[in-house]
């Protein structure tokens, strides 16, 4: 293996990657020193690490395809980069969310921003790597540090269960992981996926080894039959953490999953791959839709919503893996971009509006706040109409753009489960609106202005509107967007 | 030709409806209203206007030749989409004029009549509003010159007359009895619709699809005799609606309940005949389908003779006179069925005059005993009410066909063409109709006695409190009958039949132009012959059986005259000599008088056949069950099953890691299985 | 002002002026209803700047197309011909009045109240006006969010139920209609190689009759929902029921139509042959419809149910209008669209004028009220007979052009939805006759004030046009003519000789707006005729769906 040079540009990719990871290990510094006595503007010295992480990247997917030079440990490409942004973005918001919901909690310490940082490091590494150990290492390094923060909250019992619960089940998938690895590099002795998949396809260690390594992207992804975590999880996490997991986690699990499916072409070629994932798709947005009808808890309720957006994103999974068009990719990292959106904002409500000591996280516990928080609730309905696929909103489009790409495919029958089931989400996301504008108010609330947070809801919210409905006119709209997203397939490796 | 003004005609009555509206809505918050003289005469000018009108148009029409009378006026083109074209266009021509005249002229004279009856009525302007509404109309329906127009009138002549029964809606009886009437109209809408449906279909198909009247009658020819008859009897169903016959009629009684004068106008004179306008009309698509002409005739002899038994039971004295309407108007339908439609038409006219004034003599009475309007509280009546009992007696006597009264040379003329008229299918139907219609002939002459003698002659039954105040009508009321009773004296003359060499039969002479085509594509050969046989254009053909006719025709004349006389004289001794002898009558029949009393109970039947079992069906049925249980449950059902669905799931949510990772371990072990597959 | 501009002015100055609305504060509701109806006014106004200028071979006499996302072939574009026209003005006539009704029946939550009435309207507006299939579909559910609220904000008891009710089934309807729009989208590339979703471009596409009756049974679905056609009405009573007045004015008068313009605009002409096939089929639920519908009507004691239903039994009838394929009936259907519109709007406003008074829509409440409200009553049985079809008001018109038609495509069906016109009379006077008439039984009826100068203002100008649309159809249908027949010559199979190819579509991807379309039928003979004929007597039989495949084949 040859030894690369590491002069300054060709550290470039590595950059986003050092900047969250080294941030991290910063922020653990500056607690210590600040110490337990007086808490520090935490936001204000964490945000900017992500901010410049995210600036890298946006660098990095500009300048497209550089030198790749660490090879399959970490790839360079601008799908990758895309990725990469979106992680970012999901760790920005998250980061701001924190401090008000942690204070609300009383939990606000400084290790929970650099655990963040540092998970956020992990899923780069994760979504740009096809080399297995360097694959493992991402895997790792993103799910520790948030089976710590989402047992983050140590006097609540349903946080220490969540941690609990999210420390086996990642350990035991991670486990299964691993074996496929091992399988793998069994089967062809190299560590490389790129070079393993397409080196004996047909070898049905491999292939078993494959398909194991999927289930271990899949259960990252939360995708039925390895969901069953995440309601526990989200629920009992930190809303905040919750934000970051059903964000950032996803991107960057999609993102690998994608990459290996990519590299997989020729196995899945021998393989019913597509079929799995047919199938998978279908159970993961039947299971998710019809599991939240019935939540009467908020976080609940997206946790199940957001494992049946997983099964809307695996359509354009589907499609690619059946036809090797990178199109239905590129809707796939369009959806998770607004998906990221929408949830970030919704969360970011919830967080507003829980109260000290008490996070009012029944549906029912929003009645008449449509007529309290006139301008929260309308964010709220606007991030509940895009989950909801309604135009015009990004949730809309980015659905629509998977529907067609499925269509184009000759997935109709997919589509046409997929459509139904987005027609049963109307309802339980329209239960939310229900309580906000259509029950009168129970009880009184105290709401904690928080300009930070709602500056973050407020750009979700136009965010959602402006790339899910805005012509190219003086700014870039949805065709730009779209442009965009299409580009960063250009290089794929 | 075209002419200018013939817009006039429905013109004047529309603005008085709507001035008459608008001042009644303005002031409808005022226990006075508005000026009760200013709306009078706005709402009597109005008609009167459209009369002199009516009248140039038929001087006009006289000065032409009989082919070229045809006065037209479009004013635009009403709906217009691709080959169908429906102007709103006025006709003039010998039968719009002849309807014209009468419907304007006696229009006016109830109107001038109302003024006084209606006098002390708090709804006055109202009622002058949906009376001018009533004339346009019938003015419209009359001079439209398509079927159309002609339909706009027929539903606007129905909605009066609900909106006139229901005029005191306080009673909901009465209002009931408008929407009665409203609906079994709308049944007979029904028919017509579907039957212009069926026409303009047919022209359709024949390349040029048509509904105005020349245009059809021009191109009658293209009608097969299937469309031929199918139409026709779809429009005689909506003309059973108007024109109440059977099984249509029983709304005709109920609409007694309206004020007398519009019973008078609407329920006697004018609307209800629109039934036989139409036909007549029509006549040239009726003579192409036999068939059609043999039920119209069965219908009408039969509903003559229904209606007149029930007459004869009856103690309202409106519902005496609205029973003998829907009798006389059978007899008009059987002119019509017999291929004599001028005979029926001639026998509207007149009866237009004799009912018009019976009616507002018992208007008279029912004013002058405040509101008594059962015949066995009256009697004696003749003395303290001279001029309506006087006038009643012209009406009586042109009922019973007395010579030389209007009634004789309608109602004669009737009997002799359905006498002599022939019947390819049934030879025997024609003779079996005379003589159903000379009876009906003589049960009304039977029962008009009776409402004379019961209600103007021998001792007075008054209540004391209404004979206090009992007095002869003003002279707004009196006048009206009494021009009424020199009408029904007279108009008689301008039918009078050929043999009696008194100028012949000028009203058959003066509506031929219309009818010519009748015969013309030979549709039935009676119609032409008969109508030779007495239209004394001096046409020479059938001479021979001219003479047999005229000593045929002599015969029946003095029969149905005698009959009548002698059905008159068994009247007047049994309800004024022997008034015990009908009692016993009634009582020996038993059952079946009080079946004829109660109407034969046709409303009941209708009621338990057609009307209980809709609603209920709809409610128990349609509604509860199909719409409730079955429909919307599914919707619901679908939202419960998914429901279902979800708290299944949740059941699976069980919380416990072991589960959980089992449930992994399966699906990776499903995936691995799927692969080596 | 060139037409384009004019366009999108209309359907964005509602929404522009909502969006300022939102700086507005909520305490000043006398700002938001005057703002409001100034807005909607001037919107009115402008769309009568629509009139001008109709053409005479029924193309768009004013339309805008820009790119708006080009990659995926998706333009804004908007275009008005003989058949948007009439539904527009009517939507921009009925909003300024109902939010003038509004003023007393709505008094918290005003400026929501009305933020949401002008997002609806341009929702609406655009759903008529849209001639690129993904823009239609973006309006189509735009107003499903406003509508959804109006009734579940500030409805009645069972609101919420109601709410939820309406924006599931169309819903459904629409998202399966989406789909069929995308697998059209790819039908048409594959045939031209043009990614579009520009309607008139699309009118090209030859389809498989296979796949054809796939993507017409969806648009039926969603469409049907709309309208909506039994079995799939039972949406509309809950909704008219809990809705506010507003709502339903809306609703009935705006809303329901919709769904036929759906099967006029885009479902017959893209799937003729489909349409034809599903013509037995869809004209039995339209009779059921025009029966039942009266027949539940008739037995309902909550007015507005009875007006709900009534509106199913009419629907219908616009209904059995298009499906009779011939110009009659189009015209009819259309014609018969926009009087319901009026007349049925109308008697919810009234309905709403005795809520405001007796919070109460039993009729058994009633009675006696046209002692006590003479001019409320004038209104209403002006209104009734409207909507019963009597002649020389509007609803005739439509009603007899309708069944005209229907019975030249098909006697039977003919028939029987011409006794709809018995059943409409019963119960619209069995109403009256409770509603208005008898003696006074309620004592809360007798201190009942008549129409306040607001309402009468409100309702005078639908009585206006309700006449002059009776009394002076012509103008109306002249201008509605050219562009149905420009329809039904993509829909009539008279027009498409087996063989050669169907007209408009010999040269798919170029039939321009306003390009004439080859092969018109001669005016008003219907097409259904040409198996029709004579003896074809049959239950509903589909005229010469035989031939049609061959030429499809």
């Amino acid at each position: 293996m040859n030894t690369p040079d590491l002069s300054g540009d060709a550290l470039a990719p590595l950059w986003p990657f050092l900047l969250l990871s080294v941030g991290g290990l910063l922020l653990v510094l500056i607690d210590t020193i600040a110490g337990r006595k007086r808490t520090l503007p935490w936001t204000w010295i964490a945000a900017p690490i992500p901010l410049l992480a995210l600036l890298a990247q946006i660098a990095r997917w500009s300048s497209g395809l550089g030198p790749n030079v660490f090879g399959p440990q970490f790839v360079e490409d601008s799908f990758g980069a895309f990725i990469g942004i979106v992680v970012t973005v999901a760790t920005l918001f998250s980061v701001l969310l924190s401090e008000t919901y942690l204070r609300k909690v009383g939990r606000l310490r400084g290790e929970y921003y650099s655990l963040l940082l540092f998970s956020a490091s992990g899923m780069l590494l994760f979504a740009s790597s096809t080399e297995l150990l360097t694959l493992f290492l991402g895997l790792e390094l993103l799910s520790i540090p948030l089976y710590v923060l989402s047992g983050f909250l140590r006097k609540d019992e349903r946080s220490l269960e969540a941690g609990l619960k999210y420390f086996l089940l990642g350990a035991f998938s991670s486990a299964v992981f691993l074996f496929g690895g091992a399988l793998v590099y069994g089967a062809t002795g190299t560590t490389d996926l790129a070079a393993a998949l397409s080196l004996a396809p047909s070898d049905p260690l491999l292939q078993v080894g494959y398909v194991l390594l999927l289930s271990g992207f899949l259960f990252k992804a939360a995708t039925v039959p390895f969901h069953m975590w995440a309601p526990d999880v989200y629920e009992g996490a930190p809303t905040a953490v919750t934000a970051f997991m059903a964000t950032a986690v996803k991107a960057a699990a999609f993102g690998a999953l994608a990459r290996v499916l990519f590299l997989a072409a020729p196995v899945n070629a021998l393989l019913p791959a597509p079929e799995f994932l047919w199938w998978i798709a279908v159970l993961t947005m039947t299971v998710g839709n019809l599991a939240a009808l019935t939540q009467s808890n908020v976080k609940r309720m997206m946790a199940y919503s957001s494992i049946a957006h997983a099964g809307y994103m695996l359509i354009g999974l589907v499609a690619f893996t059946a036809s090797g068009d990178r199109e239905a990719l590129s809707a796939v990292l369009y959806y998770l971009l607004a998906y990221t959106l929408m949830n970030i904002g919704a969360f970011g409500v919830v967080i507003l509006w829980g109260e000290r000591g008490e996070e009012r996280l029944e549906i029912s516990d929003y009645a008449g706040l449509g007529w309290r928080t006139p301008g929260l609730a309308l964010a709220m309905s606007v991030f509940m109409i895009s989950l909801a696929g309604l135009p015009p909103t990004a949730g809309f489009l980015g659905k629509y753009v998977l529907f067609q790409n499925a269509i184009e495919h000759g997935f109709v029958s997919l589509v046409v489960i997929a459509v139904l089931n987005s027609a049963l989400s109307v309802y339980y996301y329209l239960r939310v609106l229900v309580a906000l504008y259509m029950r009168p108010a129970e009880r009184e609330l105290v709401l904690e202005r928080s300009t930070v947070v709602a500056g973050v809801v407020t750009v979700c919210a136009l965010g959602l509107i402006w790339i899910g409905s805005a012509p190219d006119s003086i700014l870039p709209g949805v065709p730009a967007f779209m442009g965009w997203v299409k580009e960063s397939l250009f290089t794929l490796r | 030709m075209r002419v200018e003004y013939l817009w006039l005609i429905p013109f004047f009555p529309l603005l008085g409806a709507i001035l008459n509206g608008a001042m009644a809505l303005s002031r409808a918050h005022r226990p006075e209203g508005p000026s009760r003289a200013l709306s009078a005469w706005i709402a009597c000018l109005m008609p009167a206007a459209s009369f002199v009108v009516a009248v140039i148009g038929f001087l006009a029409l006289r000065d032409l030749t009989p082919e070229a009378r045809f006065l037209t006026q479009e004013l635009y083109s009403w709906i217009e989409v691709g080959s169908l074209r429906i102007p709103l266009g006025f006709l003039l021509d010998p039968l719009s004029a002849a309807m014209l005249l009468f419907v304007t002229g006696i229009g006016f004279l109830i109107h001038v009549y109302s003024v006084g009856y209606m006098s002390h009525d708090r709804g006055f302007a109202r009622y002058f509003a949906y009376l001018n509404l009533f004339m346009f109309s019938m003015i419209t329906l009359v001079l439209g010159d398509n079927l159309v127009l002609l339909f706009v009138g027929w539903e606007g002549v129905g909605l009066c007359s609900y909106l006139l029964i229901g005029f005191w809606h306080e009673d909901p009886a009465k209002a009931a009895a408008g929407m009665k009437a409203f609906v079994m109209n709308r049944i007979g809408d029904f028919g017509f619709l579907l039957g212009m449906f069926v026409l303009y279909w047919a022209f359709v198909q024949q390349g040029h699809g048509t509904l105005i009247f020349r245009e059809m009658q021009a191109q009658a020819h293209l009608i097969g005799p299937g469309v031929a008859t199918a139409a026709a009897l779809l429009f005689f169903l909506g003309a059973t609606g108007k024109s109440a016959q059977i099984p249509l009629y029983t709304w005709l009684p109920d609409a007694m309940a309206g004020p007398t004068p519009v019973s008078a106008l609407i329920h006697a004179a004018t609307m209800v005949t629109s039934g036989i306008y139409l036909a007549v009309r029509m006549n040239w698509l009726f003579a192409l389908s036999p068939d059609a002409l043999t039920v119209v005739a069965c219908v009408g002899a039969a509903t003559a003779l229904v209606a007149a038994t029930i007459g004869l039971t009856q103690f309202d004295i409106k519902k005496v006179l609205a029973y003998s309407t829907v009798s006389q108007l059978g007899f008009m339908f059987l002119g019509v069925g017999v291929g004599a439609p001028a005979a029926g038409l001639f026998h509207v006219v007149t009866h237009a005059f004799f009912k018009a004034l019976m009616f507002l003599g018992a208007g008279s009475v029912i004013h002058a005993l405040s509101g008594e309007q059962d015949i066995r509280k009256m009697g004696g009546l003749a003395k303290k009410i001279p001029i309506t009992t006087r006038t009643f007696l012209v009406g009586w006597l042109a009922i019973c066909g007395i010579f030389p009264f209007a009634g004789f040379f309608s109602k004669d003329e009737i009997l002799y063409r359905t006498f002599i008229a022939e019947n390819a299918a049934y030879p025997w139907l024609p003779k079996l109709l005379w003589g159903v219609a000379f009876l009906a002939a003589g049960l009304t002459a039977l029962y008009m006695t009776r409402l004379v003698a019961l209600t103007f002659f021998g001792k007075s039954r008054v209540d004391e409190h209404a004979a206090h105040h009992l007095h002869e009508s003003p002279r707004s009321m009196t006048t009206p009958l009494i021009l009424l009773a020199l009408g029904s004296a007279l108009i008689g003359f301008i039918g009078t039949p050929a043999v009696m060499g008194l100028g012949g039969n000028r009203f058959e002479a003066w509506l031929a132009p219309v009818l010519e085509t009748a015969g013309a594509h030979g549709g039935d050969a009676h119609a032409v012959d008969t109508h030779a046989g007495d239209s004394h254009a001096g046409d020479s053909h059938a001479g021979v059986e001219h003479a047999d006719h005229a000593a045929l025709e002599w015969t029946l004349m003095a029969a149905s005259l005698g009959w009548s006389l002698l059905a008159m004289l068994l009247g007047w001794n049994l309800y004024l000599k022997r008034p015990e002898v009908p009692v016993r009558v009634a009582q020996s029949l038993g059952g079946l008088y009080r079946l004829v009393r109660d109407k034969y109970r046709v409303d009941e039947l209708y009621d338990a056949i057609a009307v209980r079992p809709t609603v209920a069906f709809s409610r128990r049925v349609l509604f509860s069950v199909v719409d409730v249980r079955i429909v919307d449950m599914l919707v619901n059902a679908v939202g419960m099953v998914s429901k279902l669905g979800s708290y299944a799931l949740r059941f699976f949510q069980t919380g416990y890691v072991q589960a959980y990772a089992f449930v992994i371990l399966l699906g990776v072990a499903a995936m691995v299985y799927q692969l080596s597959r | 002002m060139d037409s384009a501009a004019l366009l999108s002015l209309i359907v964005f100055l509602p929404t522009i002026a909502a969006l300022g609305f939102l700086a507005v504060p909520r305490d000043r509701e006398g700002f938001f209803r005057t703002a409001t109806l100034v807005v909607t006014g001037v919107v009115f106004l402008l769309s009568l700047g629509l009139l001008s200028g109709v053409r005479a071979d029924g193309g768009f006499h004013a339309s805008v197309k820009l790119p708006w996302i080009p990659g995926l072939g998706i333009d804004y574009s908007l275009g008005v011909d003989g058949i948007s026209l009439f539904l527009v003005l009517l939507t921009t006539f009925l909003t300024p009045l109902v939010i003038l009704a509004s003023t007393k029946s709505i008094h918290e939550r005003v400026k929501e109240f009305h933020i949401l009435m002008l997002v609806l309207q341009t929702g609406m507006l655009g759903t008529f006006l849209a001639l690129d299939l993904f823009l239609f579909y973006i309006f189509w559910e735009v107003m499903l969010i406003p509508m959804y609220l109006l009734i579940g904000v500030w409805g009645g008891k069972r609101r919420i139920y109601a709410a939820v009710k309406f924006v599931l089934y169309t819903i459904v309807g629409s998202l399966l209609m989406l789909v069929a729009i995308v697998c059209l989208y790819f039908d048409h590339h594959a045939q031209t190689g043009v990614f579009t979703f520009d309607l008139l471009q699309l009118y090209g596409t030859i389809i498989d009759p296979s796949r054809q009756l796939w993507y017409f049974a969806a648009f039926a679905l969603a469409f049907a929902i709309k309208v909506p056609l039994f079995p799939l009405h039972t949406w509309l009573p809950d909704a008219h029921v809990e809705a506010p007045t507003a709502g339903s004015v809306i609703l009935a008068g705006v809303l329901l139509k919709m769904g036929t313009y759906g099967f006029l605009r885009l479902a017959l002409p893209l799937f003729p042959e489909a349409a034809h096939t599903f013509q037995p089929l869809l004209l039995t639920l339209a009779v059921i419809g025009v029966l039942y519908g009266a027949l539940v009507a008739m037995v309902q004691t909550d007015i507005k149910k009875l007006v709900a239903y009534s509106s199913v039994s009419h629907l219908a009838y616009c209904m059995l209008g298009l499906f009779s394929f011939g110009l009659p009936g189009f015209s009819g259907s259309l014609y018969q669209m926009i009087s319901h519109g009026l007349s049925t709007g109308a008697l919810f406003l009234l309905v709403g004028v005795v809520y405001e008074r007796r919070h109460t829509r039993e009729i058994s409440e009633y009675g006696g009220l046209a002692q006590t409200m003479p001019w409320f009553s004038f209104v209403f049985i002006f209104v009734t007979l409207s909507s019963i079809g009597l002649p020389g008001l509007n609803g005739f018109v439509g009603e007899f052009l309708v069944l005209l038609g229907i019975f030249e495509a098909n006697r039977l069906a003919g028939v029987l939805a011409s006794f709809g016109v018995v059943l409409g009379a019963v119960y619209m006077l069995w109403l009256a006759k409770r509603f208005l008439f008898g003696p006074v039984t309620n004592e809360a009826n007798r201190r009942i004030p008549d129409l306040t100068r607001r309402e009468v203002a409100v309702l005078a100008p639908i009585l206006v046009l309700i006449v002059v649309m009776g009394v002076r159809p012509q103008p109306f249908l002249k201008m509605m003519e050219p562009s149905l027949q420009r329809t039904l010559s993509r829909v009539a199979p008279s027009s498409r000789p087996s063989g050669e190819l169907p007209p408009g579509r010999s040269a798919p991807g170029r039939s321009a707006p306003g390009a004439p379309a080859p092969g018109q039928p001669a005016p008003g003979s219907p097409p259904s005729r040409e198996s029709g004929g004579e003896g074809d007597m049959g239950l509903f039989e589909p005229s010469s769906i035989d031939s049609l495949r061959g030429a499809s084949l």
